[in-house]
């Protein structure tokens, strides 16, 4: 059977973007694809006709008038990831892996940048993901990304149609901005990361001998040490002309442990090292000195007194007011959340009022690998929509100024600021990379601590409390929830007016609303911490940093945290004496 | 070949049982000594004040190996290599009339070291068994008090006793030439682009896919009746999958490879390019196919190939595999067949056995095969049907009413708990006909009826016909598309059976339990044939890239 011939009126491939020799081969068979789809997909003659035999029994209607939608958008997006990952429990190796994958997600636009098929709920009907080949088989390549962009092509129809359907039926929309911004074109191939290399069997030593450190601690009941490190580049290419790769390279460091104290309650902490490579990790000295401190600090929670229902002032660490900071404005400052009609929208009538006190400014910059020479995760050069990393001033003074905006517009902005960010296989919205606290109102850990203590005195407490660590929860800004942040305190103490010894407390739980809490800083510490972290949202998880100074807060409530009624373990862990000693000489995973 | 050691041990007193057989096992294998050290610890020391002790616990470790490799359009996709060690304790509360368990079966996972560290092992199993005896109490509790709605006692046991048994077989490992069988994947996966055959129709084929996966597993299991085993099980599939879209826009496609223990029992180089082309031959001939009439047929039908293997799996086997019944009931077991005993399931001429010591069938190697079933108790042939009633059902250690004993098929998935599961299955036939003369009984109804009649090569998801010939009264055949079987069901294989082959196909499968079914080829006297009534998915919105001349 000879194939139809394709449409005589075929456009030629838009000529803005010519396909160039020196890319890598991958880049090349993007883009000769992506212009191929551009020019057939929607043309005159489609769908596709097979020459039928006349025995065929073709049933069914006749062939349909071909659909007239050509993509008015069309981007192709491939993450080239390679991973190491290795985990260890309780001086073990529970599992040790290498892998490579490659992934586009190709993202099909039709209708107009002012509607399109991504409107509202339907916003991942735009996305197709499929494994590409590992090697640089161009035409396989290619073959992958016609299929994905086919089924995508359908899929984006098929939303489309109900998209305009809904827009017949439904009352007129708070914000009725366009679903797609218009950015000018970038065009930068940045160098491809080389290949990977770890020291495996030396890490799983060292996890072995990280993990290994819970051993002496019989009431820690869960241990878990993990090591992953990544080199990811990334090749986008679009139909408005943006061209880029960009490299991404991370190691990181995770140790977490968990115990249970004699009433139930489940204590928790966790520990995240974070560098651009497994060589710049910290050294195996402070790793397993830092271990051990958690340890100590899990074992002393567990028999902490716990905390009493509380109202009065409070010190956040740099660290836990970085991650307070993320959760309580960083989400609430995405784009995407001041439009819908599930949002919260807690912000978007806010922008050009203060909602800090004066002396706080925010800004969110990828751009920055490092501060004071410590990496910084949320760290990149590119967007996952193609846009470059920017700096942008959220907060100025106290005042808001603008949103964490992807190439969704918002009522008040109608472009991107290269804050559009995914995890492989989800939608890009508007997301934090790198949040920074600066403060004019700064001073030293010492004065802050008398402040402290003088503004509980004012108060008629007999202590104010210092968050020195806190957990990030999930940030729930839709209607329908609780406007409550979560954040997790983990680590709590109580400092006494008096002069007692500060004291350990457990169980402690903020409540309260995110303004309130913001607008009752009243002075910061002189120096900033870094957190590191994965954050978890619609678009999935994604590597960010936040950095901030400690902070006074004059009235923080606090109450006390539902809790496990789940007995301790009943029997005593194993005896470690009457196992054969093996660790060390144990053979690896491989 | 395997070598093993079976020792059965005297019966032991169940709860307060001693560990006669450890000095054995330690001495055997050192990770079964450190999992038997911590669970006579537990047995002696687990127990909340005022609450029961276990009266029966089992751990579990698995050492599970995976390789897998996928190719696309010629060029490989995918390739993972993955070891992972679970280990799963059972603790069950109460005694053998009625205990904590559940229909589900209840344990607790936890990950144990890949490290052969005995310290991380038995912190693994003392923190999974923590959790478990917790769970059981509160399941043990909940029990009791749902026993007290009903009317009538459960008609069986909640656990029946076993001897102790100690087995260590050799351990299995991986052995695979990954490079060798990356380059089979990526040729024949590319083979739509590269054949001469295919060169017509190459731009039709929407997708092509070869895929490998292998599994190496190793159970390490212990309990508290003095049982230790040590036995594993290996499996390698290859699988081919090209397809595309008729000119009415039909989705079709022809997916099928081979199955072994080993690697080297799976399909040749040579055979798998031969299999892939003829799956994209015989792909093209689909598209090409007339669409089923659009009145139904009732009337016979052939199963060749490994159709008759699938009808068996599907509407026979589960229902032989004695389940408890819902609480509160009456019934023996759950399926269709919980009140057939001694009654018939089959025509008289067929009979079927499940004989998981058969180890290979025709030279071939059979995956359902073991000595122990995973809960300790050895396996012997268990006569199913005879002359077509049915005469026994496959039991685990959970007993039904009427069959208060394990026959050794308490057989547990990856990480869950054991239930009744067959191992292999062989259908066999009083009157076994040759080919040619089944085919030429479905010819002769053809010839008497004065009517086209169907035979069925093999089936895909749910029975759904994947090869379909309307056959003449002239024996002419011509392939079919767009046809779903209805009243292909229990009473068809019941009475509705004319002729058996004696040619058998061995269908195998690895996961979720490794398992083999061999059936003859099966004329049925009336089945029905309908047209189904799909979407037609629209035909790709515009072509693929053009295929290289290569």
């Amino acid at each position: 059977m000879a194939y139809a011939a394709g449409p005589d009126n075929k456009t030629p491939a838009d000529n803005k973007t010519l396909v160039s020799a020196q890319d890598p081969v991958l880049m090349q068979a993007m883009e000769t694809e992506l212009h191929r789809a551009l020019s057939e997909l929607g043309s005159a003659i489609t769908p596709v006709v097979k020459t039928a035999d006349a025995s065929v029994q073709v049933s069914g209607t006749k062939a349909e008038p071909p659909p007239a939608q050509k993509p008015y958008f069309l981007s192709y997006s491939v993450a080239d990831a390679q991973s190491v990952s290795i985990n260890a429990q309780y001086g073990a190796i529970t599992s040790s892996n290498e892998t490579h994958s490659r992934t586009a997600d190709v993202q099909v636009r039709l209708g107009s940048p002012l509607l399109d098929n991504t409107h509202d709920a339907h916003r991942t009907s735009a996305l197709t993901t499929l494994p590409l080949p590992l090697s640089d088989d161009r035409a396989a390549i290619e073959r992958t990304l016609w299929y994905a962009t086919n089924r995508g092509y359908g899929k984006a129809l098929d939303a489309l149609e109900k998209v305009k359907t809904e827009q017949q039926v439904r009352a007129k929309e708070e914000d009725s901005s366009a679903d797609f911004s218009a950015e000018k074109p970038t065009d930068d191939i940045l160098h491809t990361e080389p290949p990977l290399t770890v020291d495996r069997t030396a890490w799983e030593s060292r996890l072995r001998e990280i993990s290994g450190v819970f051993r002496a601690y019989p009431h820690i009941f869960y241990d878990m040490a993990i090591l992953q490190a990544t080199h990811e580049t990334d090749y986008f290419v679009s139909s408005d002309g943006t061209k880029v790769a960009a490299p991404n390279h991370v190691a990181r460091l995770i140790v977490v442990a968990r115990t249970r104290a004699a009433d139930g309650m489940d204590l928790y902490r966790d520990e995240t090292f974070e560098a651009d490579a497994t060589g710049n990790l910290p050294a195996q000295a402070k790793l397993i000195a830092d271990t051990i401190a958690m340890a100590k600090n899990l074992d002393d929670l567990r028999v902490a007194p716990i905390t009493e229902p509380y109202s009065g002032p409070a010190i956040l660490s740099g660290r836990a007011a970085a991650v307070f900071f993320h959760e309580v404005l960083g989400h609430r400052l995405e784009g995407q959340r001041q439009r819908g009609d599930e949002e919260g929208q807690t912000f978007t009538k806010l922008l050009g009022k203060p909602i800090l006190p004066s002396f706080l400014s925010v800004a969110d910059d990828p751009t920055l690998a490092t501060f004071d020479g410590h990496p910084l995760s949320g760290h990149y050069l590119f967007d996952d929509e193609g846009r470059p990393a920017r700096r942008v001033q959220l907060v100025d003074d106290g005042v808001l100024k603008t949103f964490l905006m992807s190439r969704l517009p918002v009522a008040s902005f109608s472009q991107s600021n290269g804050h559009g960010r995914a995890e492989t296989g989800k939608m890009p919205t508007g997301r934090q990379g790198n949040l920074i606290v600066t403060s004019t109102k700064s001073v030293s850990d010492a004065q802050l601590r008398e402040m402290l203590k003088a503004e509980a005195k004012k108060q008629g407490k007999a202590y104010g409390l210092y968050f020195e660590d806190i957990s990030s929860g999930f940030a729930v800004t839709t209607r329908r929830s609780p406007q409550a942040f979560q954040v997790i305190p983990l680590v709590v103490y109580r400092v006494y007016v008096d002069g007692r010894p500060d004291e350990l407390v457990r169980g402690v739980s903020i409540v309260g609303t995110p303004q309130a809490a913001l607008n009752n800083i009243v002075a910061t510490g002189d120096h900033q911490e870094i957190f590191n972290g994965i954050c978890g949202a619609e678009s999935g998880s994604i590597p960010v940093s936040a950095v901030a100074p400690p902070m006074l807060v004059s009235a923080i409530e606090t109450q006390r945290q539902a809790q496990g009624t789940a007995r301790p373990p009943i029997v005593a862990p194993p005896p470690l004496d009457d196992a054969p000693a093996a660790p060390a000489a144990a053979k690896g995973g491989r | 070949m395997r070598k093993s050691t079976l020792v059965l041990l005297p019966f032991l007193s169940l709860v307060f049982c001693t560990f006669a057989s450890s000095q054995t096992a330690t001495s055997l294998d050192p990770t079964l000594a450190a999992m038997q050290q911590e669970l006579a610890r537990e047995q002696a020391q687990l127990v909340l004040p005022g609450m029961q002790r276990p009266y029966f616990m089992e751990y579990r470790l698995e050492d599970i190996r995976t390789y897998d490799a996928v190719a696309n359009y010629g060029a490989l996709t995918r390739e993972s290599e993955n070891r992972q060690r679970v280990v799963r304790v059972e603790v069950r509360i109460g005694n053998d009339v009625t205990d904590s368990s559940s229909a589900r079966g209840d344990g607790s996972l936890a990950l144990a070291p890949e490290d052969n560290d005995p310290a991380a092992l038995k912190f693994a199993l003392w923190s999974a068994t923590d959790e478990a005896y917790k769970n059981a109490l509160r399941a043990y509790a909940a029990k009791k008090a749902s026993l007290k709605n009903f009317q009538s006692a459960p008609t069986a046991n909640d656990f029946t006793p076993a001897k102790a048994v100690t087995l260590i077989e050799p351990l299995v490992d991986l052995q695979l030439d990954r490079d060798d069988w990356k380059h089979r994947l990526i040729e024949a996966s590319g083979l739509y682009a590269t054949a001469p055959e295919v060169r017509s129709f190459a731009n039709a084929v929407e997708f092509s896919s070869a895929s490998l996966s292998a599994i190496a597993v190793n159970r390490y299991t212990v309990n508290t009746d003095g049982t230790a085993l040590r036995h594993g099980y290996t499996g390698y599939t290859d699988v081919i999958n090209v397809g595309g879209q008729a000119p009415d826009g039909m989705e079709l496609s022809r997916s099928n490879g081979s199955t072994a223990e080993t690697a080297a029992g799976l399909e040749s180089a040579e055979g798998l390019h031969k299999r892939t082309l003829d799956d994209l031959v015989s792909f093209n001939a689909l598209c090409h196919a007339p669409v089923v009439g659009s009145e139904d047929y009732h009337g016979p039908v052939l199963f060749s190939g490994d159709a008759a293997a699938d009808v068996f799996n599907r509407l026979f086997v589960p229902n032989v595999e004695a389940d408890r019944p819902d609480i509160g009931t009456n019934a023996r077991t759950q399926g269709v067949y919980q009140s057939s005993f001694k009654t018939p399931v089959l025509p008289p001429f067929l009979s079927v056995v499940d004989d998981p010591t058969l180890r290979s069938f025709e030279g071939k190697a059979l995956l359902g095969a073991y000595k122990v079933d995973d809960e300790g108790i050895p396996v012997a042939p268990v006569d199913i049907v005879e002359h077509g009633k049915l005469m026994n059902y496959l039991i685990g250690r959970e007993p039904v009413k009427d069959f208060p004993e394990s026959d050794g098929h308490g057989r547990a998935a990856l990480g869950q708990a054991a239930h009744s599961h067959a191992g292999v299955i062989e259908v066999k036939s009083a009157d076994p006909l040759s080919s040619e003369a089944l085919q030429a009984k479905l010819v002769a109804y053809a010839k008497q009826q004065g009517r086209d009649v169907y035979e069925v090569e093999t089936l895909g998801g749910e029975l759904i016909p994947r090869l379909l010939y309307r056959v003449s009264p002239s024996g002419k055949r011509t392939l079919v598309r767009g046809a779903i079987f209805d009243e292909l069901d229990q009473r068809a294989i019941r009475s509705g059976i004319v002729a058996a082959g004696g040619k058998p196909y061995i269908s195998q499968t690895i996961g979720p339990i490794p398992e083999t079914t061999i059936a003859p080829e099966l004329l049925f006297a009336d089945i029905t044939v309908k047209r189904a009534n799909d979407e037609q998915q629209k035909l790709p919105y515009y072509e693929p890239p053009a295929v290289a001349s290569k």
